[in-house]
């Protein structure tokens, strides 16, 4: 298992390297200084822009400047933002545990909600509660979560009032306090059950499907002929063989969580990853614009990366080849 | 069993009565089912009414028309008019030619270089497939939504409008397909008529093309009907966040962006409620359609 692994690992390290020429090579075709947020914008004098140039390494060919930036981009040194005119990994930073609360919320609630609303369908099939779940589900799967998101702040900020429809905090909240963490997740509950919305939908649904298909098989019979409770057959003998193929959709959660992030942010205006990376779209703000690239593509990578291992795991014949 | 029936009573009138093949078998599972023929009409119904849009109302829909601006629903205006004064309603006829001329073309561009690439890499195996399958990997590694925004905010001003999106979408999104047709065409050439074909001298092009595509169409067109809704989201998301279609070119997602303004989405349901019901009843349909297209291929399935 470790070497099929650490096998996964190495031939991550191409494809890496790859992706990060790729980023360089669109942020060279980005108009104007791609890698700048060095220069003073208010010096307009072509003297000191040509010095700064110079300087900073622009009129070097591109293979050298690739390999200045790749190499500072490993020891962790991302440059300066052209916008807010500090370090990008202090930008960078202060937004990561934003993103991080979110899509940790985000998966809990999907997990919670798929785990009970998967169980009932999956011992009652056919019945009218798993039709209800049935038609929830295919509701979740088909509604973009742009769309979820826009009626979610429609209903329960504007006319119901349960939660506030933009920020991650209230202000005047001392930080520390319980007051403090209960305004956080009031705030990260409903982007959380946006993002979190397709995921619930097929994990619900791969979890009915596959206890339906355990309650034929062999072991479930011996269980019931020898005098098994049926709750114990379900909640321990099935749901056992049921949940573990589910680990496989973690690595999927990861890079869905990326791109979910993006929209989702941007629709409940939390200040996260995927808000700063539309707003470094849209103020060209480069340097934040490349690292955030680079940092979504690795973590990307490594949710396949998980995705395979994981299947190595719950199936081993996947890591002969 | 019909056939031998009649043979026993009629033997020599009988004329000799042919087995469905497994498309009219697979076509009569379709119309049997009853969610995915609705959702067929329905699509049919709203990709005809949006294309002809231009023939179906008047109205200007470029037009700023400041007199009438967020007008409610009423006889003139049957969905009511936007913030800039344009009929709701006829701007939902072309939005939707814009997002099904989108999610088509997108569609069709990834089916096809999906294909190509899923029908060689399978076929030929060796190192044509593991580069391939190694591009492809490397593909289905970028973070879709992020690269088609770096590339739009680079493409930003040189060149825009529809086809540059549609090319976009389409190149960063082909990489499921691919590995997907690989698949079906590793397991499909192992049968002996493939090495029959192989024996008597048929083109690798026309062993793929004649004997192995149709073999594994099924799979690619429930996977089309899939993609074709992807696609659809992927445009609307994108105009949406503002990086999709052309902002005066009305689309789905455009007109929906207008709600991330709360007096709009709080008091002016009629602008943004429309675009957001038609979204979500197509995809919901066309994942009907895609449903119902599985069980009508499948063989094991009972209906």
């Amino acid at each position: 298992m470790l070497k099929y692994a650490f096998r996964r690992i190495l031939g991550m390290i191409p494809m890496l390297f790859l992706i990060s020429i790729v980023v360089f090579t669109l942020a060279k075709l980005m108009p104007g200084d791609s890698l700048s947020g060095e220069i003073d914008p208010r010096n307009t004098n072509p003297q000191y822009i040509a010095e700064m140039r110079e300087k900073l390494g622009y009129n070097d060919p591109l293979p050298q400047q690739y390999f200045r930036w790749i190499g500072n981009f490993v020891e962790g040194e991302f440059g300066k933002s052209a916008r807010y005119k500090i370090k990008v990994s202090d930008v960078i930073g202060e937004r990561v545990p934003n993103t991080l609360l979110l899509g940790f919320t985000s998966i809990l609630i999907t997990y919670i909600l798929a785990f009970f609303m998967g169980l009932y369908s999956g011992r009652k099939p056919y019945t009218l509660g798993d039709n209800l779940i049935g038609g929830l589900n295919y509701l979740g799967l088909s509604i973009p979560s742009f769309i979820a998101g826009v009626f979610a702040i429609f209903f329960f900020s504007f006319t119901l009032g349960w939660f506030p429809s933009n920020g991650s905090i209230d202000i005047g909240v001392t930080e520390g306090t319980a007051e403090y963490w209960l305004s956080r997740f009031h705030h990260v509950f409903l982007p959380a059950v946006v993002l979190g919305l397709l995921s619930t939908a097929s994990y619900t649904q791969f979890l009915r499907n596959d206890i339906i298909e355990n309650s034929r098989k062999d072991f479930v019979r011996t269980a019931r002929a020898k005098g098994t409770p049926e709750k114990k057959i379900y909640n321990v003998h099935i749901l056992r063989n049921s949940i573990i193929p589910l680990i496989t959709f973690l690595g999927f959660d990861l890079v869905a969580i990326i791109s979910g992030a993006i929209i989702t942010e941007t629709i409940f205006t939390y200040p996260g990853l995927g808000q700063l990376f539309l707003q470094s779209v849209g103020t060209r703000d480069y340097p934040v614009l490349m690292t955030l690239t680079m940092l979504f593509s690795f973590l990307t990578l490594i949710g396949n990366l998980v995705a395979d291992v994981l299947y190595g795991v719950v199936d081993p014949r996947i890591r002969l080849d | 069993m019909q056939i031998a029936t009649q043979k026993d009573t009629n033997i020599i009138k009988a004329p000799p009565q042919k087995s469905l093949s497994p498309w009219a078998m697979a076509r009569k599972k379709f119309v049997k089912n009853r969610l995915a023929m609705i959702s067929l009409i329905f699509l049919v119904i709203v990709a005809i009414i949006s294309f002809l849009a231009p023939f179906i109302t008047t109205a200007d829909i470029t037009k700023v028309n400041i007199g009438q601006m967020s007008l409610e629903p009423s006889g003139d205006h049957w969905l009511g008019t936007d913030k800039a004064g344009r009929d709701v309603f006829t701007r939902l006829l072309y939005g939707g030619r814009i997002s099904l001329l989108v999610g088509m073309s997108c569609t069709l561009f990834v089916i096809v270089l999906g294909t190509m690439i899923g029908s060689i890499a399978g076929y030929f195996g060796g190192t044509v497939d593991s580069l391939l399958m190694r591009f492809t990997d490397f593909i289905l590694n970028f973070p879709f939504l992020v690269f088609v925004i770096v590339i739009n905010a680079i493409l930003f001003g040189r060149v825009s409008g529809l086809w540059v999106l549609i090319g976009v979408i389409s190149l960063l999104s082909w990489g499921g397909i691919a590995r997907i047709v690989r698949s079906k065409i590793l397991a499909e050439k192992e049968n002996e008529y493939i090495i029959a074909a192989i024996s008597i001298g048929c083109s690798p092009t026309k062993i793929i093309v004649k004997h192995l595509l149709p073999n594994v169409l099924s799979t690619i067109i429930v996977q089309a009907t899939i993609t074709f809704a992807t696609m659809i989201v992927a445009e609307s998301g994108l105009s949406f966040l503002g990086f999709g279609v052309p902002q005066e070119v009305p689309s789905w997602g455009n007109m929906l962006s207008s709600a991330i303004e709360p007096d709009v989405m709080q008091f002016k349901l009629w602008i943004w409620v429309p675009p957001a019901i038609i979204i979500t009843i197509t995809i919901l349909s066309i994942n009907f359609i895609g449903e119902g297209l599985k069980d009508a291929f499948n063989p094991k399935s009972r209906r």
